[in-house]
């Protein structure tokens, strides 16, 4: 099997696996990253959702080999020198969580969106946030605390 | 009654994380315990006392709280510590919470003080296990997350053990001052005198002398509770802050979830079941699978008759299927990719045979003939016949099959190693997965599984972790892939084996919502309210799938058996009609006060596997009775609310029993209040009492027409916008919606806001509360708006999320106000009850908009979303 060195959370990390296997079974299977959950496995539910190279991409249908050539942030690695990301607070601030299964993959598109734009509107958060599911319906915090998130930031 | 004692089991203390040098004090109400009260030198020798380890005091003095109930999103874990931290005046930041595994039997909280023998207490109160010891909840439910019933049953014990923890620091501290107790207060975790004649001392300074404390008694222990105006959290907006920690660990990735443990050997197995309910596997070819790198092993998953044969879908059997054991999840899944296509499956069973006619269209049209017909009275007064006729009001309203759909699939991991199982899943229900998994593992023959001995035996052969949940909404009440991950494990011994669902499996292997026709016809009086009342449901009870329906392969004597077995279940009805627990939710106990009035409850037979889902009868039970009061207010030409209280009238408690409703425990708490003579003629009142009460239901569409300014909207709204109202009672709980929607000339639908009211008792964590009305009316509208699960040939038609859609966070409300209406009530559920109302406040709502009256879920189906 091929073997990749891939750039995790600032850490290189050498892993030996098929070349079709979807980032995100790298991730938790190989690498114990379990912060990034599988929720569909088709790009539908945004629970998988990680950066590469800043941008939100659905893990579960990454291959390996291509996520390889990007920097790849997942949610255990979105703190900063020790400080957590503005949605984070926000989120642990506005009670945001209810089983908090889908929230590492809201924050990492939440986070994503707010590194482009500060201050978003109801419509660019729709837009950006209609890929993640979230079954316990905290939809309505997360709108909230995304706009307080872009303050915090 | 209570008793504090040094804690010496070794497994509780490893639970603890503390090791066996620490001194631990727990804390225990069972009358035995305090009957053999230890003495201190016993204490100190460490002589075992019987204990139930809510609670313990480490020797720095920092408490460890053991939660004990299934979290999944509603906030229990914390909540039920914050009762209890509240009570002992503990600082918060030296409380740490500990998830407790399956051992219901640690759980199940006595009653605090003997019970007379002649003191009849019904389901789930009277389960002693072979002693006179009663318990405020069934031992085999008091971990059972359901039902919405985590903080009714809890919130006073916890409320007990903490102040008789509180109460011991208090009088330990005054004996060591020379003072009278009542000079001293607890205060954070410290014991202070009042005249500041002495420095206050840290509960660590306290814990020896506190276990010299004699023992209260009860009616002593109530005296210590502290009252409302002292609570730091109960009720208090502050108790938001005792979430912090589980929310910083969730939104850091740092939670870890069943499928997050990583057992060193572990191995993925991914299955490929039978479509059909009681289907078997004929043949198959691995021969493809095999070559996927990663791939270890295919073998045939068939639990043999050791649960016995269930009903349609057999219980909590899962369908029989394929397994294909990999290295890693992604090997599994393209091991189980190549295994598909070359499975047979064996489907000449009877009930199979049957199962795979099943179509869901044409079932519809069965459903509608049946309610079409008169069937079984369940309740009923004056004379409907009679007074029919005039003005008549008549619908039918329909209600699909619908899957959970937790964000987190299914998954269990198991490991036999010698006669020991150890199991680590995602559950609702742990008592019972562990129970299952254990009768699999060790081949309990069917006729010995329900036996106590059995029992105990299985609590001790088998570890059960449940850590955080994923997400459960009923799904996860039922074991089925712990089953499966127990029999993989049986057949590998010494490998660990983690069954890892997909979403596929988790929408195609579903218990599902019943599917449901109602037929509602009423006759209106001269003032345009009811005269008269016929409410007929059709719905495919979940007692369906729990018990064998008749059988024509079994002898009369079986099927005799298995009919008298389900009606003594929790008063489990008769196939084909429903059971009690399912017509006690919004149909017996339907609200409305018509003279006339007949309910019934008609045959629906079972052809896949039945469960239930957040508030379980009630979606439909609302959607069809929320849905007929907006229409005879319409055909009245009455505002909705205000026809609405008309119906409710003045309100009052609904005497069910005068109107031939079977005596039920509504949603598993009783109907009457359960008093207990006690200290000669004294009386307490030991379980309160849950009747309807209309008058709650009207206060709280009251109070939701206030908050939305129902009155000074009406008839101010622009073309293509509306409201609608509805409300219900359900797991003890009285809700009120009004949703304000509009409509584009194309029937585009946007929700634009969210009132609702809610009456739940003492609301304990008022931001919990708040969250479960946000998310359970976003439950709500994602069932009503998409949710469908259709059958051809006996298989379900849906996969994923693109063919089953959910609400996504574009649909979701713009704006939710909620008002909680404050009560000294004891706490009852909010994880269910904000549901029910959405669908038909809904429906209500775009019929004003100048929409369709939609009486079909979903309504996706007629406008646009």
């Amino acid at each position: 099997m091929p073997v990749f060195q891939l750039h995790v959370n600032g850490s290189m990390r050498t892993v030996n696996v098929d070349g079709n296997m979807p980032l995100l079974w790298v991730l938790r299977d190989v690498l114990g990253l379990t912060g990034t959950k599988f929720g569909c496995g088709v790009a539908q539910c945004g629970a998988c959702t990680v950066h590469v190279n800043g941008r939100p991409v659905r893990s579960c249908v990454t291959d390996v080999g291509v996520a390889a050539l990007g920097q790849i942030t997942t949610i255990e690695g979105l703190a900063q020198d020790g400080q957590l990301h503005p949605c984070q607070r926000a989120w642990v601030e506005g009670c945001v969580p209810q089983c908090g299964f889908c929230q590492p993959g809201q924050i990492m598109t939440a986070a994503a969106l707010l590194a482009r734009n500060k201050n978003p509107s109801d419509e660019d958060i729709d837009n950006a946030m209609r890929g993640n599911i979230c079954r316990c319906g905290t939809y309505p915090r997360i709108r909230e605390m995304i706009k307080e998130a872009g303050r915090l930031s | 009654m209570s008793v504090i004692y040094k804690v010496t089991r070794r497994d509780f203390l490893r639970d603890l994380g503390v090791g066996t040098g620490a001194l631990v004090l727990g804390c225990s109400l069972t009358p035995e315990a305090s009957a053999k009260l230890p003495s201190v030198s016993e204490l100190i020798h460490g002589i075992p006392v019987p204990d139930v380890p809510f609670v313990a005091l480490k020797l720095n003095g920092d408490v460890v709280i053991i939660t004990h109930r299934a979290e999944m999103g509603q906030g229990i874990r914390a909540s039920l510590a914050a009762v209890l931290a509240d009570e002992l005046e503990a600082d918060w930041s030296r409380v740490t919470l500990r998830q407790a595994d399956a051992d219901s039997t640690k759980f199940g909280v006595p009653f605090p003080y003997p019970i007379p023998p002649e003191t009849k207490l019904g389901y789930p109160y009277n389960r002693a296990r072979g002693t006179r010891q009663f318990f405020i909840l069934d031992p085999d439910v008091a971990q059972f997350t359901d039902s919405s019933r985590s903080m009714a049953a809890f919130y006073v014990p916890m409320r007990l053990f903490g102040a008789a923890l509180r109460r011991a620091m208090v009088m330990a501290a005054a004996k060591k001052w020379g003072v009278d107790a009542s000079e001293c207060y607890a205060e954070q975790h410290q014991v202070k005198h009042r005249g500041n004649e002495h420095r206050p001392l840290d509960y660590k300074r306290l814990l020896l002398g506190a276990q010299k404390v004699p023992v209260p008694q009860y009616d002593e222990l109530q005296t210590w509770l502290k009252k409302p105006a002292e609570w730091r959290f109960i009720n208090k907006e502050k108790m938001r802050e005792t979430f912090a920690t589980d929310a910083t660990a969730m939104v850091t990735g740092q939670v870890q979830y069943a499928g997050d443990f990583h057992i060193p050997g572990m191995l993925t197995a991914m299955i490929e079941r039978c479509p059909v309910a009681n289907g078997a596997v004929k043949s198959w070819d691995d021969t493809e699978a095999m070559k996927v790198p990663g791939v270890v092993k295919v073998m045939k998953v068939s639990i043999p008759t050791p649960l016995g044969p269930g009903g349609v879908g057999g219980a909590f059997i899962p369908h029989d299927g394929v397994a294909v054991i990999a290295e890693n999840t992604w090997a599994a899944w393209q091991g189980r990719r190549k295994l598909k296509p070359t499975i047979q499956w064996d489907l000449t069973s009877p009930m199979a045979a049957d199962n795979a006619r099943y179509d869901s269209t044409e079932y519809r049209r069965t459903l509608q003939e049946s309610t079409s017909k008169p069937g079984r009275p369940v309740r009923w007064r004056g004379d409907v016949d009679g007074a029919l006729g005039g003005t008549t009001v008549e619908a039918h309203y329909y209600v699909p099959h619908l899957a959970q759909a937790p964000m987190e699939p299914p998954v269990a991991t198991a490991r036999l190693a010698g006669d020991h199982l150890e199991v680590w899943t995602t559950t609702q229900n742990p008592d019972m997965a562990q129970q299952m998994a254990g009768v699999v593992a060790f081949g309990i023959p069917y006729d010995n599984w329900e036996l106590e001995k059995t029992k105990e035996e299985m609590r001790k052969k088998v570890t059960l972790h449940m850590p955080l949940l994923g997400g459960g909404f009923g799904r996860k009440s039922k074991p089925d892939y712990v089953v499966e991950a127990a029999y993989l494990a049986r057949e590998n011994p010494g490998i660990p084996i983690r069954v890892q669902w997909t979403r596929e499996d988790d929408i195609q292997f579903a218990y599902y919502n019943a599917v449901s026709d109602q037929y509602l016809k009423a006759s209106l009086g001269a003032d345009g309210r009811p005269t008269a009342l016929l409410q007929r449901s059709a719905f495919t009870s979940l007692f369906g799938t729990l018990f064998p329906p008749p059988r024509k392969d079994f002898t009369s004597e079986v099927n005799t058996y298995y009919r008298e077995k389900r009606r003594d279940f929790r008063l489990g009805g008769e196939y084909p009609y429903g059971s009690s627990i399912e017509r006690s939710q919004g149909l017996e106990d339907m609200p409305f006060n018509v003279p006339n009035l007949r309910i019934e409850n008609n045959p629906a037979p079972n052809h896949i596997r039945v469960g239930w889902m957040r508030s379980v009868a009630n979606v439909y039970h609302a959607f069809g009775i929320c849905s007929f009061a907006d229409e005879m207010a319409r055909a009245a030409g009455r505002d909705p609310k205000d026809y609405l209280l008309d119906l409710i009238g003045t309100g009052g408690i609904l005497a069910l029993e005068k109107e031939h409703v079977e005596q039920n425990y509504n949603n598993e708490f009783p109907i009457e209040k359960i008093e207990v003579p006690f200290s000669g003629s004294k009386v307490f009142q030991v379980i309160p009492g849950y009747p309807p009460d209309t008058r709650r239901l009207r206060k709280v569409v009251e109070e939701v027409a206030r908050i939305s300014g129902w009155d000074a909207k009406k008839g101010t709204l622009p073309k293509g916008r509306g409201l609608g109202i509805a409300a219900h009672r359900s797991f003890l709980s009285y809700v009120a919606l009004v949703l304000d929607v509009s409509l584009g000339d194309n029937n585009e639908l946007t929700v634009n806001e969210a009132f609702c009211a809610i009456d739940c008792g003492l609301a304990v964590n008022l931001d919990r509360v708040t969250a479960q009305i946000e998310g359970g009316i976003n439950y709500g509208l994602s069932m009503a708006l998409l949710g469908e699960i259709t059958v051809k040939n006996g298989a379900v038609e849906q996969h994923n999320f693109d063919d089953y859609p959910v609400l996504r966070i574009d649909h979701a409300p713009r704006k939710t106000t909620i008002h909680i209406v404050q009560t000294d009530l004891d706490p009852t559920g909010v994880g269910e009850p904000p549901t029910p109302v959405v669908a038909p406040a809904l429906a209500n709502a775009i019929v004003a908009a100048g929409g369709p009256r939609l009486r079909e879920i979903p309504f996706r189906k007629k406008i646009v979303v």
